[in-house]
């Protein structure tokens, strides 16, 4: 005589917490005895007379013997779907749809530069621009050399300086002027003070780009007005007291600084890398699926 | 004389308009979802008659209260005109004010008992249509009022005459939720003997059984005694004939199994002990009856109401489960057959009726908790695939769709290899990364089980990018979630290393 193991369901969510709420023995799954946290076993329901669950077939019941029932759907709302949240620390966006997910995290939050929070459309270019705006080394060698790759894979011709390159874009790769991923960095050492120290400020300033869904406008906001010789693509300028000459391309509303840290680095590794203060970018996930 | 026809809705509500009966809906519903919360749900029903039906308007008269007074005066004086009167006193009956005018009258109701059990027979259903007026108003008093005729309408039960026996049962039916004290009344008066003879005596006569399902209903809804008027009801004949009548009939309809369905409801509900119900057939009768009704689903537009018969089955099945053998279960194959019932039902309700649809899945959560058979049967039966494609619909359905596959895995784990190939892996790997904790923990938990089965499913999981979604799920709000995730990527680690060595 085999008796199945029963619980009286309080709520639909006190299922998953049945093994606070166990009132048998232990034919359960054991948490401390494999060393393991799970705890599933098949669960016979009982619902009474009150739950929640029998709410709509109640009324239904009772519209129906007060003669207003009706088996017309048009009372009916859109069956709903459960939602997907981005799992990034502090962007709260919620989709219905996988798809709608995996696209908002491709466009907002891959290939995040992590030093200004740019972020590029290919993980080439993210490299392209990691090397030329926040690499040192590169910025040495770049006045001895050609330095500054074409942005069209495959080319790989290199240039002395953005100029050069933008020129050779326009000119024999036939794009805009004002391409927004090839935005002319300024000079170091121009303009008062555009420093390491000053570098390190404005990481300190730049605000979480997931906050607003607008991240990609300010990145790629033309600035028309600006000379494009002297056009820099520092989005925490908006902060950062210094660099009073420059407008700032106010997007959102909502600045908040981090707290400074100054030890990550500019480029995340291939392991994921969270906590407050660092940007996250999935290159080269193990078999990540598209 | 109930039917479910646009016909007598639109005479009970005057209402032409189909947009103020849609407003009156909505209200009324407001108000029936405050009184469930008030533990206060109750209804009334009223009959309405043929020549009104035909008509489609009820009469109101101007003053109600100078009518019934003198019509009052006009019955007590006697005469031939007897009839009349009282046809005329019970449209009048209509209005609240002529009912208050009416009890406020001295010897009003003993004038009307009189008549109700006097030698004219057309006078004894008039009569009886005037309580039955009284009965249905919401006022107190009102209701009360009628209490001295209650011992009379009882001995009418066992009558023959159909349409007089449909009224008194009505009108005791509207009388049962007034209050405790008319409850009580009634049960000590022997309302449920009655009752139990009423249907067996009129078993053929599917609008009077309709009516002692009605009324008999209304016993069981209350809150107090109840557990007295279950085993009265228990040691009648009437669980067995509620049990016969669960079919819908082709001319009369749904009606009668509609209430006697809601009346095992809540027999079932209300009790723990069900041994009584399961030797009377109940949970076979249902389940078949299950069967058949999802078999007229799939052939053709859904019957009106249908969902009214369906929802109380569904409660006795799931709710007498629990009580059930696995033995019984297994050896009967009506059970194999109501797994893809309910199948059939999950995907006819799940737009139109979510909640319904919701319960749908609550028993087959049941029965594949409860039988391995009917595990298999969903594998089988090729249910996996659908109940796999409802994972992403909320209102708690998804929830309890993963339930089901997790007790499939759980208790065939010999099918996990299978069920990953129908794609359950895939949908662990987006359901993974909802937003109901819910649903992540139960995610987590059928991703253990199926983990363990071979090294494949493991070698299948990583290559979905299942590593990466627990690593992110590593990091979650809840700790037994964490806990979880930690465990699953430490053992899936262990894997690559192996691999790699």
């Amino acid at each position: 005589m085999s008796r199945p193991e029963v619980y009286p369901f309080d709520n639909i969510s006190a299922a998953s917490r049945n093994s606070e709420q166990d009132p048998t023995e232990a034919s359960r799954q054991q948490l401390s005895e494999d060393g393991h946290p799970f705890s599933f076993s098949p669960q016979i329901v009982r619902l009474h007379r009150e739950h929640d669950m029998f709410e709509d077939g109640d009324i239904h019941r009772h519209l129906y013997l007060q003669d207003l029932y009706t088996s017309e759907a048009e009372d009916r709302t859109t069956l709903s779907v459960s939602e997907f949240p981005c799992h990034i620390s502090g962007c709260s966006a919620q989709f219905s749809s996988l798809g709608e997910y995996e696209h908002h995290y491709n466009s907002l939050h891959r290939n995040v530069c992590s030093s200004c929070r740019r972020c590029l459309p290919s993980a080439r270019l993210l490299d392209i621009h990691i090397q030329e705006w926040h690499d040192s080394l590169f910025a040495v060698l770049a006045q001895k050399q050609d330095m500054y790759l074409c942005l069209v894979e495959g080319c790989g011709q290199k240039f002395r300086t953005g100029k050069q390159r933008k020129d050779h874009l326009i000119r024999i790769h036939k794009y805009p002027p004002d391409f927004r991923f090839d935005k002319l960095k300024k000079e170091r050492g121009n303009k008062g003070g555009r420093g390491q120290e000053q570098k390190v400020k404005v990481i300190e300033a730049v605000n979480d780009v997931c906050e607003s869904e607008g991240v990609c406008e300010v990145l790629c906001n033309p600035m028309s007005d600006q000379p494009e010789e002297e056009e820099s693509m520092e989005i925490c300028e908006k902060e950062a007291p210094l660099m009073e000459d420059m407008p700032s391309p106010v997007q959102d509303s909502e600045v908040n600084a981090l707290p400074l840290n100054p030890q990550y680095s500019r480029r995340i590794p291939k392991t994921v890398c969270f906590g407050h203060g660092s940007s996250r970018s999935f290159r080269g996930q193990r078999g990540r699926k598209k | 004389m109930w039917r479910l026809n646009k016909i007598h809705h639109k005479s009970r509500w005057h209402q032409n308009n189909i947009d103020e009966l849609r407003l009156r809906r909505r209200e009324q519903e407001r108000a029936l979802r405050q009184a469930r919360r008030d533990r206060q749900l109750v209804s009334k029903r009223l009959l309405l008659y043929e020549e009104e039906e035909e008509t489609g308007v009820t009469m109101e008269t101007a003053s109600g209260e100078q009518d019934v007074v003198s019509l009052l005066l006009k019955l007590q004086r006697g005469g031939t005109e007897k009839e009349i009167h009282l046809k005329a006193l019970s449209k009048v009956l209509r209005e609240s004010s002529a009912q208050l005018s009416f009890i406020k009258h001295e010897n009003s109701m003993h004038l009307l008992v009189g008549l109700l059990t006097g030698s004219d027979a057309q006078c004894r259903l008039l009569a009886v249509r005037c309580l039955h007026e009284l009965s249905y108003s919401p006022n107190t008093s009102v209701a009360s009022a009628c209490m001295p005729a209650t011992p009379y309408l009882l001995t009418f039960l066992s009558g023959p005459t159909t349409k007089f026996t449909e009224t008194c049962l009505y009108t005791l039916g509207n009388l049962c939720p007034v209050s405790e004290a008319v409850k009580e009344k009634l049960l000590a008066q022997g309302i449920i003997p009655a009752l139990a003879s009423c249907m067996e005596n009129q078993r053929y006569n599917l609008a009077v059984v309709e009516a002692v399902g009605f009324t008999l209903s209304q016993l069981l809804q209350a809150t107090g005694a109840i557990q007295k008027i279950i085993s009265m009801v228990m040691c009648s004949s009437l669980p067995t004939y509620l049990v016969s009548f669960l079919t819908p009939d082709s001319e009369f309809g749904l009606g009668a199994a509609i209430e006697c369905a809601w009346c095992l409801h809540y027999l079932v509900c209300s009790s723990e002990d069900h041994q009584e119900l399961l030797a009377r057939g109940a949970l076979l009768h249902c389940s078949s009856e299950l069967v058949s009704l999802s078999g007229a689903v799939t052939q053709g537009p859904k019957e009106d109401g249908m969902e009214l018969l369906v929802c109380p089955l569904l409660r006795i099945v799931g709710n007498l489960l629990p009580s059930c053998l696995v033995e019984d279960l297994d050896k009967n194959t009506v059970f194999t057959l109501l797994v893809d019932a309910l199948c059939v039902f999950l995907q006819a309700y799940l737009c139109s009726s979510p909640s319904l649809a919701r319960e749908t899945a609550w028993v087959l959560n049941n029965l594949t908790a409860h039988s391995t058979e009917c595990c298999s049967a969903v594998v089988t039966l090729n249910l996996v695939s659908p109940l796999i494609q409802l994972l992403p619909v909320s209102h708690g359905i998804n929830t309890m769709v993963l339930r089901i596959l997790a007790n499939i895995v759980s208790k065939k784990k010999e099918l996990c290899v299978q069920l990953v190939q129908l794609g359950l892996l895939s949908a662990l790997c987006s359901t993974l990364k909802m937003a109901d904790q819910e649903i992540v923990t139960l995610s987590l938990e059928v991703l253990y089980m199926l983990l363990l089965t071979s090294p494949q499913v493991k070698a299948e999981f990583l290559r979905e990018g299942g590593a990466s979604i627990l690593e992110i799920i590593q990091y979650n709000d809840e700790g037994e979630i964490r806990q979880k995730a930690s465990y699953l990527v430490d053992q899936l680690l262990l894997t690559q290393q192996q691999h790699t060595i």
